[in-house]
């Protein structure tokens, strides 16, 4: 009976403890995710709206989940378009950021390179956060159909712009639209087998179409912005007599997103690079990646370009001394002291501009908003110390200067936040992607291949005499950095001898001569700003007037070879036609799309 | 070799050759408990038997026997690892408590293994017996780093970093992420492990590294079980011991990374200039700030002013201005900046612990100190921690008990960076030049500002600040337990316990004005905590039972275990500073309200880790454990697992195993084998799982807001932004465990007159599934993370072994036992994700390589991955005649055409080095003479290749022109000196020189060093018993006596930089040695 009870006292505690312990299993083991959403909790119009935020926000080339931020997917393509052309050297010591070294040099032996890897991730980052939001809008419930238009299309110009940077980099790329998923299981359809303009140019059609002609947010692309692109695509089409109507359009009706016509900054030149809000997204910009700073993020500001600072601290950032503007560069501003024009085949002899009055003849007053010069006053930080701020003593006499920030605005437009090492070098300078003397240009081209030679004079001198005619915002000696307006106080000794004019009329009745001054002005117009090398490559591949890109280049790695450049110590720099027009895909890419053993990409010509 | 009888044998022999039938006189019915003489814990499964007779039982759980015998008949008890016995029954039928001697050998041991424990002589798994007094012998705060050497088949790397962590391997590699082991203590999962255990507290640590043995542990098993125990009191006397030792540790003298003078320096960088023809430079003849412009190198006297001299402008302290003009002298001597941060340090440990108890209930008590001043200034090890564990008998069949562990600690790791990583303190030792001085005229810090020497920081600078920056860790772990035996065969077990840590980090970051880069960046204050706790149930049954020839145990049970996590930190910047000379904030300011509120910020992102987050796993388990005549002996586990972080239909998962082991030296036809004394064979094969590092929200796709990630300042303001989604991660809903299968065979002996233990398995682990988040396609799969997947297969063979001898001599005074254990694995990977054909890794420790390792099918993980150097080219006929090389120069490096395709490109990168090592081994000697005692342990690690990243700063200049080795300023090509190895000093990177990875980096990292050595001396015992001290016992010890290695840099044992990551390892970044000497006196007291 005892031994009965016993039993019983001790099995059924010890059964019962197996048995709570079971039944408890299924609801034990689910945990809902914390601190994070699911795709239902945002398929509605707040959430659809918030991710095309998101997709907006890789604009910056930085913050995405596979690379984070990184040097080399910034928006300016400073990599690419400048350092890879004629415009600047790589800086910094001959090792630092050294993946650099071998695209600026262009050697062929660059596929497993990280800096082409890095942009590319960003790119399809970035077309990957725009399909969420057109697959997120499919299934989004309550959102008002207008509003479903203008989401669809914002997301649609997005998805094409990082498409046509993408293009404009590796030539061949694979167009992602919102049907192709990993849960689709159609990813090999994306080849890279042919060039994907007509997709591109569907969503800068339907974005154009559909986008709204005034945004509340001036950040927003508008029907114009989405016109200038598509207007872009038949430029780099050589589509003249497309995009000739699209440019018209633009330069007579177009208005930026606040609704105000397209013109010249009413600041001046160098108030494109201001951080200032009130400079920034005037009716000079098309459509511009916008930076902020302190708000924070810590990296929301223009971190693509924080290297591009110079190295001291007596100047704005800290670090690091890259991107210096190239000697060749300065040369090309110089002008004839008595047309006030460029000297297109004499230019790049020596003296070159390294200081006030080092030039027998004078200099575009551009210069001088583009480079950082010994002895000229660099925005309110003093006079450019020369080598002190260049870091390598082999690494010419220039810092770039469109990128950065007026001492008097430090704190405020630049960074004070600490989640990363250089937060004096992040500041709220918007990059341009396209600005109204793109129009002008662009349609000074078009002029001239399929249009009236004297129209495209006139554009080119509308260029050239925004800075011609407004000697008060060229730059000055003894005098106080206005930051706000990004002008001198005091107009009385230029920092050099500057003369620009415009060309004579009639000039532009030689074709030759107009489109060799056309493409010399789109050079000193918009130097530094990322667009140098797709230009030469764009003109390279020119039908009608082509330029060899290859003798471009190589004649100026030659010359630089002779001058404190980093071309002086790699005398096996050279520029490979017919490989070097466009770089590298990723190897990486290449091996992780081949990899289910379809050829899904493919290499370009001559790189391995 | 003549074998001698063994007697036991013959008795058994005997026994089996006399048939049943015989009729003895006056037999009766005798009874009596055998119990073991040392720990008085009943013998089960001992063999008694009728001298001369057949009959023969088997001892019970309670080690009781009854028997028939004659009253004067004589019983014969035996017992595998006892001594055998003879009884005379002389008329007694009850023989109450008859004591067994133990014999000399290590098979007795009681071995906890999953859930139950048994005695090392029965297990059929793969199981190391750590010894405890050897690993306590080894100096160190963390008993996971102890752990290398000790047992065969686990590899441990550490470092020299107080309270700094361990990559503990079993049995290979087989995780790309963490691979530690799960760590059981007192039957709780740990999270943190061993790291902040005092082993002065541990009774115990065993190994399971099989499946056979890890199964019952499921899900959790893949990466090894090591399973602590701690001490409990005993029934008897209560004592008082004190532990404890005082020492010093010394860094390495001399130049240790080689570093070459100012002097030597500068004519490296003219010479460097002079093998770069043609180069033009933006000043005249300016190729260094330093160094003036002549056509030789000039040391100035002042570093700012640049190239000055005494008496020149702007030396007078008087114009000193830290930002315009700071004024620091040339050290023109050279500034070792290795000893001026590295210096002699204090430890010491002191543990006072009370145990004991009566039949009713024991304690054990103890409350522990530990201190270890690193040798890097600033960085330490303290911690407080106590420890009190109970067992009360309440009723005679009802045990009540519980282990308790608090802990807190300060150990601020390596300031500014973790270890391993170019960026912090000890790497900015090599890479700071030595012209700088540690100190400006007005004795603030001097560095890289003064210009022409590269980035660096002031090493010492970034210490000094750090001093007050606190980073605290308190834990409580632990348990209670209720056990309680019913109808004699049966215990039931219930035991809840877990482990709640919390963390709290204060630091302060000053702008570093003496730096050439962001020496105006603002400083910063960072506020930070959280928490982890962990809570585990676990019921378990137990069912044991002897009968005859049977013996059989099984145990079933289930376990719940719930994992929660948080944590936040604030930061705001630009404070108010109290000391406007040097730039710095009082201390007692350091709160985030004395701070501005622009700029602050707040995350619950703390360290790289999005808290909060939380997981549970479910699991019911059982094993069954059956032995017939002590002889074959087969045991099986089951386990199923269930967790939240897999998807509701692959939440589960089964785990099983199956071992058998035979004794083979109980076989009739062994019985002449005399020299050997116990034989074993055994085997087994099972299946364990892993989740690995994976997310606990793995299966769920997911979006996020970030502000750095995702929002935009659509507005244009400047400065502010707004808020966006982006897609966080790509859920994988069909990732469920990552399946091992592993096979172990075994063989246990003891021979020779218990004089040698050895134990030799082999095993074959393979790993399916291996769950790692694929690399992103980024062409239609976007930004998100790829989940974890099951994309990878990898294999570990390897063999484990070990073998003790027992030795005496000078008339058994002098005892001596050697110990040696033997680790040698092969890794290679199977298969990556979807026919992915290899994935480049990057360290954490530098990204200017890219990878260093390339995880590819065929290959070892962490294999070094790069070019491979065969030589410098040695002319330009040299170069002619070479395959195609478009970055070819004169003295740099020619590569292997590795592809034969005629020229050099980036597909002639190739593996190799393997950082595995071929083997490791670990020796222990422990003698002790009258009161004598001496102890001595050695570590070998062979074969395994590393890279030594140091040169890549200090043997090409052209980097960063701070400071150079030796190497590159007096031994590189073209000089009288030349090592024909380094190449030209010259400006110019390219991928022959040091644009690119390749195996000049690579090194033997080949080494055996002596972990500790010492003497110790007991007082007499006659001496002491006056004082009423039982023991007291002094050493003199010296731990990493020296090391024997071919390796350039200061330690050739190198952690990885991220220890959750294997696929990067053996990469030397400016490791924090751990093989610094140190000289310690201890003493060991009990009364």
């Amino acid at each position: 009976m005892s031994l009965l009870k016993t039993k019983y006292k001790f099995i059924i505690p010890g059964l019962a403890l197996l048995v709570i312990g079971y039944s408890c299993g299924n609801k034990f083991l689910t945990k809902p995710p914390l601190g994070q959403l699911q795709q239902s909790q945002l398929a509605n119009e707040p959430g659809v709206k918030a991710m095309l935020i998101g997709a907006y926000s890789l604009l910056d080339g930085e913050g995405d989940q596979n690379q984070g931020n990184q040097y080399g997917s910034g928006a300016s393509n400073w990599v690419y378009g400048s350092v890879c052309a004629d415009d600047a050297y790589k800086g910094s010591t001959p090792s630092d950021q050294g993946d650099i070294v071998n695209l600026q040099i262009w050697a062929t032996s660059t596929a497993a390179n990280t800096y082409p890897n890095q942009r590319w991730i960003a790119l399809y980052d970035g077309v990957s956060r725009s399909n969420d939001v057109i697959r997120t809008l499919a299934v989004a419930t309550g959102v008002p159909a207008a509003e479903h238009g203008e989401i669809m299309a914002e997301a649609r110009f997005l998805r094409g712009f990082y498409h046509l940077d993408a293009t404009k980099i590796w030539g061949k790329v694979p167009y992602i639209d919102e049907t192709i998923t990993v849960a689709a299981g159609n990813l090999n359809k994306a080849t890279n087998a042919s060039l994907i303009w007509p997709q591109i140019e569907a969503d800068f059609k339907f974005a154009m179409d559909s986008l709204l002609v005034t945004q509340t947010d001036i950040g927003r692309a508008n029907k114009y912005a989405a016109e200038a692109f598509l207007a872009k695509c038949y430029m780099f089409e050589h589509r003249y007599s497309d995009a000739l109507p699209l440019l018209n359009d633009l330069l007579t009706n177009g208005v930026n997103s606040a609704g105000k016509k397209y013109g010249f900054n009413p600041g001046g030149y160098f108030n494109n690079f201001n951080p200032d809000p009130s400079a920034k997204n005037s009716i000079e910009s098309v459509f511009s990646v916008q930076m902020s700073v302190n708000d924070g993020s810590g990296t929301n500001g223009n971190y693509g370009d924080v290297l591009n600072f110079p190295n001291d601290g007596s100047g704005p950032g800290g670090c690091c001394g890259f991107d210096n503007p190239s000697i060749n560069l300065a040369n090309a501003y110089k002008t004839d002291a008595t047309t006030g024009l460029p000297l297109f085949t004499t230019f790049n002899s020596d003296p070159s501009p390294i200081a006030a009055g080092a030039t027998t003849v004078p200099l575009d007053p551009r210069i001088d908003f583009v480079m950082g010069r010994p002895g000229i006053p660099y925005l309110d930080w003093g006079l450019h110390p020369g080598a002190l701020w260049v870091r390598d003593g082999s690494d010419g006499y220039f810092s770039p200067k469109k990128n950065v920030y007026a001492k008097s605005q430090k704190g405020v437009l630049s960074s004070n936040e600490t989640s990363f090492w250089g937060p004096t070098q992040i500041d709220a300078n918007n990059v341009n992607l396209i600005r109204y003397s793109d129009l002008l240009l662009w349609a000074a081209e078009c002029e001239v291949e399929v249009g009236s030679p004297v129209n495209a004079l006139t554009y080119v001198n509308m260029v050239r005499n925004r800075v011609a005619t407004h000697p008060e915002t060229w730059t000055y000696k003894n005098s106080t950095f206005n930051a706000t307006t990004y002008t001198y106080s005091t107009t009385t000794t230029p920092a050099d001898n500057y003369k620009i004019s415009p060309y004579p009329a009639g000039s532009f009745t030689d074709k030759n001569y107009a489109i060799q001054a056309i493409r010399w002005e789109r050079r000193l117009e918009l130097a530094e700003e990322g667009h140098r090398f797709f230009d030469l490559a764009r003109w390279n591949s020119d039908a009608t007037y082509p330029l060899d890109m290859s003798q471009v280049l190589n004649t100026y790695s030659t010359t630089e070879k002779t001058r404190p450049s980093i071309y002086a110590a790699h005398p096996e720099a050279s520029f490979h036609k017919g490989i070097n027009e466009v770089f590298p895909v990723p190897q990486t890419q290449i091996d992780l799309e081949n990899a289910k053993g379809t050829k899904v990409l493919s290499q370009n010509p001559g790189y391995n | 070799m003549p074998f001698k009888t063994n007697s036991l044998l013959r008795v058994c022999l005997l026994a089996c050759l006399v048939l049943s039938g015989f009729n003895l006189f006056a037999q009766k019915r005798i009874t009596g408990k055998v119990i073991s003489t040392t720990d008085k814990q009943p013998v089960v499964g001992a063999t008694v038997q009728v001298k001369g007779g057949k009959t023969a039982v088997q001892t019970g759980v309670d080690g009781a026997f009854s028997i028939d015998a004659g009253d004067n008949s004589t019983l014969v008890i035996s017992s595998v690892g006892f001594e055998k016995l003879e009884i005379p029954v002389s008329g007694r039928s009850v023989l109450g408590d008859i004591s067994l001697g133990t014999a000399n050998t290590a098979l007795n041991e009681i071995v906890v293994t999953g859930y139950s424990a048994q005695k090392k002589k029965d297990i059929t798994g793969s199981v190391a017996v750590v010894d405890v007094k050897s690993l306590r012998s080894v100096p160190g705060g963390n008993p996971e780093a102890l752990l290398q050497g000790q047992a065969s088949g686990v590899t441990v790397i550490s470092s020299g970093v107080p309270g700094g962590g361990s990559n503990v391997r079993i049995r290979g590699i087989t995780s790309f992420g963490n691979s530690d082991p799960l760590y059981i203590i007192d039957g709780v999962q740990v999270p943190n492990g061993l790291h902040d255990i005092n082993s002065a507290d541990i009774e115990s640590i065993q190994v399971l590294k099989d499946a056979g043995s890890a199964a019952i542990y499921g899900v959790r098993g893949s990466n090894g079980v090591v399973i602590v125990t701690t001490r409990r009191g005993k029934a008897g006397k209560s004592t008082i011991s004190y532990d404890g030792y005082i020492g010093t540790q010394r860094p390495a003298g001399g130049n240790p990374f080689d570093i070459a003078n100012p002097t030597n320096t500068g004519l490296a960088i003219w010479r460097e200039f002079a093998n770069t023809p043609g180069v033009p430079l933006n000043s005249t003849n300016y190729k260094n700030s330093q160094f003036g412009y002549g056509a030789t190198p000039v040391l100035y006297d002042y570093l700012t002013p640049i190239n000055t001299n005494n008496g020149g402008a702007n030396t007078d302290p008087s114009t000193y201005a830290l930002y315009t003009n700071q004024i620091t002298k040339t050290n023109k001597a050279g500034t070792d900046w290795y000893h001026a941060v590295f210096t002699p340090a204090l430890q010491q440990s002191h543990t006072i612990s009370g145990s004991g108890g009566n039949d009713r209930s024991t304690y054990y008590y103890s409350v522990g100190y530990y201190n270890q001043e690193g040798t890097l200034l600033n960085t330490y090890l303290r911690r407080y921690s106590a420890r009190m564990n109970t067992t009360f008998q309440v009723k005679d069949h009802i045990r009540i008990g519980e282990n308790a562990y608090v802990f807190y600690r300060q150990a601020p790791g390596l300031p500014g960076s973790s270890n391993q990583n170019e960026g912090n303190a000890i790497s900015y030792t090599y890479r700071e030049s030595p012209l700088v001085p540690v100190f400006d005229v007005m004795g603030n810090y001097a560095g890289s500002g003064v210009k022409g020497v590269g980035n660096p920081q002031n090493p010492y600078a970034n210490l000094d600040r750090s001093r007050n920056n606190r980073v605290n860790d308190w834990s409580i772990s632990g348990n209670v337990f209720g056990e309680v035996d019913f109808l004699k065969h049966f215990t039931v077990r219930t035991s809840f316990g877990g482990s709640v840590d919390n963390a709290y980090n204060t630091s302060f970051s000053y702008t570093q004005y003496e730096n050439t880069e962001n020496n105006t960046n603002p400083n910063t204050f960072l506020e930070a905590s959280g928490y982890n706790s962990s809570r585990t149930w676990t019921n378990t049954l137990k069912y044991t039972n002897i009968w005859g020839d049977h013996s059989l145990s099984v145990i079933a049970g289930t376990e719940a275990i719930n994992n929660y996590s948080r944590a936040s930190q604030s930061t705001r910047s630009g404070y108010f500073l109290t000391n406007p000379a040097n730039l710095t904030v009082d201390p007692a300011l350091w709160t985030l309200n004395a701070g501005p509120a622009a700029g602050m910020t707040n995350s619950s992102t703390v360290g790289g880790v999005t808290y909060p987050f939380g997981s549970s796993l479910f699991s019911l388990f059982g094993r069954a454990d059956y032995a017939f005549k002590d002889k074959y002996l087969l045991s099986g586990t089951i386990r199923r697992d269930g967790s939240s972080i897999f998807a509701q239909n692959v939440r589960y998962g089964t785990f099983e195993s199956v071992t058998a082991g035979w004794r083979i030296s109980r076989e009739d036809f062994f019985k002449d084998v005399s020299w050997v004394n116990d034989l074993k064979l055994r085997g087994g094969w099972g299946k364990l799982g892993s989740l690995s590092n994976t997310s606990v929200t793995n299966q769920f796709t997911l979006f996020g807001q970030s502000a750095a990630n995702s929002s935009y300042d659509i507005g244009g303001t400047s400065t502010s932004s707004q808020l966006g989604f982006y897609a966080y991660q790509a859920g994988n809903p069909f990732a469920n465990w990552e399946k091992d299968k592993v096979v172990n065979v075994g063989l246990d002996g003891t021979i020779i007159q218990n004089k040698f233990d050895f134990s030799v398995e082999w095993y074959n682990k393979s790993v399916s599934g291996l769950l790692y988040n694929a690399p992103i396609q980024a062409a239609g799969y976007g930004d998100p993370i790829n989940a974890f997947g099951n994309t990878g297969d990898v294999t570990n063979k390897g063999v484990d072994a070990s073998v003790t001898y027992h030795g005496a001599a000078v008339g058994h005074e002098l005892k001596f036992d050697i110990t040696a254990t033997f680790s040698t694995y092969k890794n290679k990977v199977v298969a990556l994700a979807n026919g992915v054909k290899y994935q480049d890794r990057v360290s954490g420790g530098s990204n200017r390589f890219g990878a260093f390792s390339r995880l590819q099918p065929g290959q070892p993980v962490g294999e070094f991955f790069g070019y491979q150097v065969i030589g410098l080219y040695q002319s330009q006929d040299d170069i002619n005649k070479s395959p195609t090389d478009a970055a070819a120069g004169v003295g740099r490096f020619k590569y292997a055409d590795v592809n034969h395709d005629g020229k050099i490109s980036d597909s002639d990168r190739t593996f190799f080095g393997n950082p595995n090592p071929k083997f490791t081994a670990g020796l222990n000697l422990s003698a002790s003479y009258k009161n004598f005692d001496f102890s001595a342990f050695f570590y070998t690690s062979i074969g395994n290749k590393v890279v030594n990243y140091v040169k890549y700063w200090t043997d090409f200049p052209q980097v960063w022109d701070a400071a150079m080795s030796n190497r590159a300023a007096l031994q590189s090509f073209g000089m009288p000196g030349a090592n024909g190895k380094t190449p030209i000093l010259e400006r110019t990177s390219t991928n022959d020189n040091a644009l690119v990875f390749n195996s000049y980096y690579q090194e033997n990292g080949s080494y055996l060093r002596c972990k500790q050595m010492q003497i110790g001396y007991s007082l007499p015992v006659g001496m002491i018993k006056k004082f009423g001290v039982d023991r007291f016992r002094v050493y003199i010890q010296a731990a990493n006596l020296f090391t024997i290695t071919k390796y350039d840099g200061l330690d050739p044992e190198l952690q990885a930089s991220n220890l959750n990551d294997n696929t990067n390892f053996g990469i030397d970044f400016g490791n924090y040695p751990g093989n610094q000497r140190s000289y310690n006196v201890g003493v060991q007291l009990s009364f």
